[in-house]
Order: structure tokens, then C-alpha cells, then sequence
């Protein structure tokens, strides 16, 4: 178990060891729903609340569940229906108590259960042996970064809208192209937090 | 290719039989956000932006409904004349608001070319981006809908 | 071979709490069991919780009109609510002038039903019914309009005022989804109630329209509901122009009609605007009222007369026309049907020419 503390966690998480733009996890969404400014904001939302909860839930179940048991290798598995659960519960509370909220990010909710950054929060939080504490703050600060992350990016595309992009990378490919230049800047960061 | 679930709404609402029988998607089987993607691409090349050519089609698009189903001439280079239908339908975004049901028939009297296109249709190419789905009866490919304007031959505009 | 049971029995433990969660939740938060309906001021009714406020209604056999089958964007399905119904939602906000939000209106397709609500429909909606009826004659009055006459069954008498409409039931043709409904306004008196008739043009690619001019046979049965609207004439002393463009003739020839059965005296001049000769229908019908119905005058008029139509009448835009006909118009009243380009350029010269706008009338779906 490390015993960093978890606002340093938070941190690192967001900038130094950025979901997205260090481990490549949730590229789909993030090339697909970055167009504009908006809808990359309500994504990125639904992510970080998500994120948090299921990291936190995933530590319940891998803790008291699949570690006494010795079940480990079902964390795959169980994570995943954690995680499809807890999009469908939250769907739904979001509907009944916020209608208003449901409806500027609940449309976002059904994409994330296949969103692979959100398991890859809960399998590294294992990796590292995080405490539950520190993978709440490592769920949530992955999920502020993945929303950063696709934050800029959409700004960007906003900017590239007016530029003149060679035909044959428009849409996905300059998008690809723009994530690898932003992640060379993130690494910028490393090193300030050993993680 | 993915695409925000806004557009996978706007693009059931599309469908043949949904808001309309013929629907705007037409025989195109690719996904909404590449169908906005190639022609927002082709309309770039052409040194175009959407509000231009939705703000021409506008402009042929009022005088016709204007005269009530009597073509008139605009320009001395247009014929315009109106089909209109009682009733106004959505727009499949869901913007708000109701479009009037008509049909526009264009022709340039010095070309002979003609063009088909309704009220929808320069909504949906000024504030969507949308020249609706190849072998929709409204298409309208960007080149096309350019030349018909008169706007095309500008080339690439530079950006610095 | 205890640890495979360990492991099966774990993941399917752990899926099904997950999955009772689930369903408990979708009982308490999604259908919230039955609620109590009030609709203006009846007793409540119990409706199932959870579902539009449309969808529950139309069960109900209460018809709100709505052109774009409840998704939000056509904006037609206004109701006031005065109990329950939550916040109002970004979808419905683009729909609502502040005035309307004060005054509680709000878009029964967006609205779910999931407390105890009261609401306020117009009261002719609930006069709505539907209806089965027969296709018993089609006439052809021009190359895109087609007069249909819809029998009622034995025993069902259909009761509405001259000028109200119905909405058609398109049935499902031509692969496509869902039925839709269509609204055209009754061209017969409301002295018949054992039959309609609707004066349908064709649209092009419309759905409707396309099914009762290629499909439609006579003999055939549809369904349709009505009659829907608060176009009708209103008997005040006051003099009345009727402007009609198209199949907007229908409404007009069941108020004619009407006027003629019940002696209704008012000075009315009907107006009727199409583009050349091949667009005009019923023109002797409605000259003849001319004698049955004193201060009656008929004004067909064509804004761009084909050169083989010998046209001796009116000639120029409808609105022209009018415009042409008249000094002032203060103190009229204007009643309009037609295609909405059309409304809405005869609604800016009738009030340029002084007529009130609170006394022009015409249907909002068109």
C-alpha cells in the first residue's frame, strides 16, 4: 500500500498521469464528442462523477469481495458489471430528482459504461494498491483530467474549425494528431510528483 | 464511427417514416457525424462556409414563399417558384421551432439548371451543417448547390 | 472444484443484488405506481406513473394535437399545468415565451406524470373522439386536390362546427413505422353528421397526402379523430373577409354551407387565391351562394394566369388583391386558411389595413 497522501494523488492524477493523454484510455469518445465546447463539457462531467463512484465501489467489492475469497482474477468481470450498474442506477436517480441536470448530461451517461478509462481507473487503482480513500481521490482526480483532457481538445477544434486542415486528415485523424502533441505537453508535468 | 448520442437522436429522427416519409438520410448507410464531416469538408474546399450558402438559399427561398406558388425572377438569373403545403414540420435536430412544408423549385435562366430544395433544407445547411444523406430527394451535394448559387471558383480561402 | 463454485456463485450473486438494486430502483424512481390525473377540475382519475403526460392522455382517449409524435420540437402540445408536473425542462424552455412559463403552460410531451397533477386542457378537447369510417366517394377537383367523402357507421352521428377539423390516422404503408396523423378541415355542413368531406391537396413526399391520393380507394376504412379547433364563424354584426388559398377552400364551403341552412346573416366576401385556372375547383358552387346568401360575394383570383386560361377575373398575389378590394378595414374581421406563407403575408396587410388582430382568425396547424 503507498501512502501518499490522497490531495497529491488528486493531483497527479489530473496532470502528471492524465488518463487520457498518458495511458490512451477513453480515445473513442474523446475523438467522437469533442466537437464542440458543450458537449465535451457534459461528457466530461458525466465521466469524472462516474468515475469517482465506481472507483470507490470497485474498491468495496475487489476489498471485502474478491480479495478474501481469493477471486482476484474476476475483478475484470465484476468491475465492468459495477460499473454497468452503477451508469443505469445513476441514470435514473439523475432523471427523477434533477430533471434539468438529466438532461444536460444524462444523454451522456448511457456512452460512458463503455467508456475504457473508467475501468482502467478501477483495474490501476488495484495495481497501485490504493487505499479506499486514495482511489476516491484517484477516481475523481482521473475523471477531472479526463475532462480536462477532452475540454481542451474540444476548444481546439473549435480554433481548427477556421483552419485548413490537408484533406485527407480531416475529422479523426488531425484529432489523433492533436491528442499526441497534447500529451508531449502533459509530459511537461512528470516528475513533479513521483508516482 | 461514434458519435455524441445527440446525434444518434437527430439521426432516428432522420430515418424514412419517422418526420417525414422519405426521411433525409436517403440510401446513405454511413453514421450522421460523417455524412456533417465529408460535406463540411467539401464545403471548405470550396472556400465556403455554410452560412453562406444557407444565407443565398434564404434570400431565393423567402421571395419564392413571398409570391405564393407564382414563380418570380430574382437577379434576372433565378426563376423561383413555391410548392407550399399547410402545416410546418420539425426541425430533426430538434431545434425549436417549425419550418413551413414547401418545396422550392429553382432555375437559372441563363444555364438551364434546375434545383429542388425546401425551407427545412437551408435550416438544416445554415445552423446544422446538414446537406442531408446521399439519395435523399432533397440532397443537395455542396459543389452542386455552389455552382446553382453562382458561388463556386473562389478556391481554398487562406487562413493564416 | 470448490473454487469454480466459489467463483460462479460469487459473480452470480454479485449480478443479481446488482441487478435487484436495479429493479427496485426502476419501480420507485421510474414508475412510481399509480398517480392521480386531475383534468380541469373532473374528478381525478388514477393513471399509471412515469409516462409522458402525452402518451397518458392519448390512452385516455384525450387527443392533444402534435405534429412531431412527442419529441419536443413542434411545440403544439401546450397544456397548462396547475399541480405537479416538476421543473421545466431544457427542452421545453425554446418552446416558451416567459409569459407562458409564468403562466404555468408546459409541453405535454416532455412533462412525465409522476406525482399527483392537475391540468388544464381547452375544453373542446374533450369532445374529441375517434372515429371509424368508410371511404365513400373521391372526387378529383384539380390535378393535386382530391375531395373525399368519410360515412360514419350506422347509429354514429359526428357532431362539429362549420369550420373544424379532423385529424387523419395514415395507416402504416410502405415500410414505414408508425401511423401519423394529418389535420384537414371538414368542407361539409354540420348538418351531415352521418358523413365528411375533406378537401385534401397533395404535398410533395408528404405522408398523408401521398397515402389518400396513390393508396386511398373508396370502400377503404380509416380511423380518425376530431373534430380539433376554434375556427368558426363568429355571428357578430361585424363584416368578414374569408381568404382561402389551395384545399383552404374546405373550411369555407362547410361555414358557407352552414350559413345558408341556418339563414345566418353576415357580410362576408370569400376570396380565394391560386396560382393559374388549373388550381380552381368549385367555383359554380360557390358563385351560386351568391343568391342564397345575401351580402355574399366570391372573388376567385390568380396570381400567374397561363396564357391559354382566358382569365377575365382578379389577377396578382391574393394579398394584393384583398389589399385592392378594400379602403379601410377597421372594424372587419378576417378568417384565413391556407398554406402559412400565406397566412402570414395576409396577416400583415389585414393589419396594416386596420383589422384588429384579435379578430383574425385561422387554424394554428397550418
Amino acid at each position: 500500500m503507498t501512502n501518499q497522501g490522497a490531495f497529491t494523488i488528486f493531483i497527479a492524477a489530473i496532470f502528471i498521469n492524465n488518463i487520457l493523454l498518458s495511458n490512451f484510455l477513453g480515445m473513442c469518445p474523446f475523438i467522437a464528442v469533442s466537437r464542440e465546447v458543450r458537449t465535451a463539457a457534459g461528457l466530461g462531467a458525466a465521466v469524472a462523477f462516474v468515475m469517482t463512484l465506481t472507483s470507490g465501489l470497485n474498491y468495496l467489492v475487489y476489498a471485502y469481495l474478491l480479495e478474501p475469497l481469493g477471486l482476484e482474477y474476476l475483478r475484470y468481470i465484476a468491475f465492468i458489471v459495477v460499473i454497468a450498474a452503477t451508469v443505469q442506477l445513476v441514470e435514473m436517480v439523475i432523471e427523477r430528482t434533477s430533471p434539468v441536470l438529466y438532461y444536460a448530461l444524462g444523454i451522456f451517461l448511457p456512452l460512458i459504461t463503455v467508456n475504457c478509462a473508467i475501468l482502467g481507473v478501477s483495474l490501476f487503482m488495484v495495481i497501485r494498491q490504493y487505499s479506499f480513500v486514495q482511489s476516491l481521490a484517484y477516481g475523481a482526480g482521473s475523471g477531472v483530467g479526463w475532462a480536462l483532457a477532452i475540454l481542451a481538445m474540444a476548444g481546439l477544434r473549435k480554433k481548427m474549425k477556421r483552419s485548413r486542415v490537408p484533406a485527407a486528415l480531416e475529422g479523426p485523424g488531425i484529432t489523433v494528431i492533436l491528442a499526441g502533441i497534447m500529451a508531449l505537453a502533459f509530459i511537461g508535468f512528470s516528475g513533479m510528483v513521483p508516482m | 464511427m461514434k458519435q455524441p448520442p445527440q446525434l444518434s437522436q437527430a439521426q432516428a429522427r432522420m430515418a424514412h417514416g419517422a418526420l417525414t416519409r422519405d426521411g433525409f438520410l436517403g440510401t446513405d448507410s454511413r453514421n450522421l457525424v460523417e455524412i456533417l464531416q465529408d460535406d463540411d469538408g467539401r464545403v471548405r474546399r470550396l472556400g465556403l462556409s455554410h452560412a453562406d450558402l444557407a444565407a443565398a438559399l434564404q434570400r431565393l427561398t423567402d421571395a419564392a414563399l413571398a409570391h405564393l406558388g407564382a414563380p418570380v425572377v430574382i437577379d434576372d438569373r433565378f426563376e423561383v417558384r413555391s410548392v407550399e403545403a399547410m402545416g410546418r414540420m420539425p426541425c430533426p435536430f430538434g431545434h425549436p421551432g417549425l419550418f413551413v412544408k414547401a418545396e422550392v423549385h429553382g432555375r437559372r435562366l441563363d444555364t438551364g439548371e434546375t434545383l429542388v430544395w425546401t425551407p427545412l433544407s437551408v435550416h438544416l445547411i445554415g445552423a446544422h451543417g446538414f446537406y442531408q444523406g446521399r439519395g435523399s430527394p432533397y440532397r443537395l451535394d455542396p459543389e452542386q448547390l455552389a455552382g446553382f448559387l453562382g458561388m463556386e471558383g473562389k478556391g481554398p480561402e487562406d487562413v493564416t | 472444484m470448490g473454487d469454480v463454485l466459489t467463483a460462479v456463485g460469487v459473480l452470480v450473486g454479485l449480478g443479481a443484488f446488482l441487478a435487484l438494486i436495479l429493479v427496485v430502483a426502476e419501480r420507485r424512481l421510474v414508475h412510481s405506481g399509480p398517480v392521480r390525473l386531475t383534468i380541469n377540475d373532473a374528478d381525478p382519475v388514477e393513471v399509471p406513473g412515469g409516462e409522458p403526460l402525452l402518451s397518458v392522455l392519448r390512452e385516455r382517449k384525450i387527443f392533444v394535437p402534435s405534429a412531431c409524435g412527442g419529441r419536443g420540437s413542434c411545440g403544439l402540445c401546450k397544456v397548462r399545468i396547475l399541480e405537479g408536473g416538476g421543473p421545466v425542462l431544457p427542452t421545453e424552455t425554446p418552446h416558451l415565451s416567459p409569459e407562458e412559463i409564468e403562466d404555468r403552460v408546459r409541453l405535454a410531451c416532455q412533462v412525465k406524470v409522476r406525482d399527483d397533477t392537475a391540468i388544464e386542457i381547452p375544453a373542446h378537447l374533450l369532445e374529441v373522439e375517434e372515429y371509424e369510417v368508410r371511404v365513400e366517394a373521391i372526387e378529383e377537383l384539380t390535378y393535386d386536390i382530391r375531395r373525399v367523402r368519410l360515412a360514419f357507421g350506422p347509429g354514429v352521428a359526428f357532431r362539429f362546427r362549420a369550420g373544424q377539423y379532423v385529424q387523419i390516422e395514415t395507416p402504416i404503408y410502405d415500410g414505414l413505422g408508425e401511423p401519423v396523423y394529418r389535420a384537414y378541415s371538414i368542407s361539409s355542413p354540420p348538418q351531415d353528421t352521418d358523413a365528411i368531406e375533406l378537401i385534401i391537396r397533395k404535398v410533395p413526399r408528404g405522408i398523408c397526402t401521398t397515402f389518400v391520393h396513390e393508396l386511398l380507394l373508396v370502400g377503404d376504412r380509416l380511423r380518425i379523430n376530431g373534430p380539433y379547433g376554434d375556427f368558426y364563424l363568429r355571428e357578430t354584426p361585424a363584416e368578414a373577409v374569408f381568404i382561402a388559398g389551395g384545399s383552404g377552400l374546405a373550411p369555407f364551403e362547410s361555414i358557407l354551407a352552414d350559413m345558408a341552412a341556418r339563414g345566418v346573416r353576415k357580410k362576408v366576401t370569400l376570396f380565394f387565391g391560386a396560382v393559374s385556372r388549373r388550381d380552381l375547383y368549385d367555383l359554380e358552387r360557390l358563385h351560386a351562394y351568391g343568391e342564397r346568401l345575401p351580402g355574399f360575394a366570391f372573388v376567385p383570383a390568380l396570381s400567374h394566369p397561363d396564357p391559354g386560361d382566358d382569365w377575365q377575373g382578379e389577377t396578382g398575389l391574393i394579398t394584393d388583391v384583398v389589399a385592392r378590394h378594400y379602403g379601410s378595414m377597421e372594424g372587419m374581421e378576417a378568417y384565413l386558411c391556407g398554406s402559412p406563407g400565406m397566412i402570414d403575408a395576409c396577416v400583415r396587410v389585414l393589419t396594416d389595413k386596420g383589422v384588429a388582430e384579435d379578430r383574425i382568425f385561422y387554424d394554428k396547424f397550418a
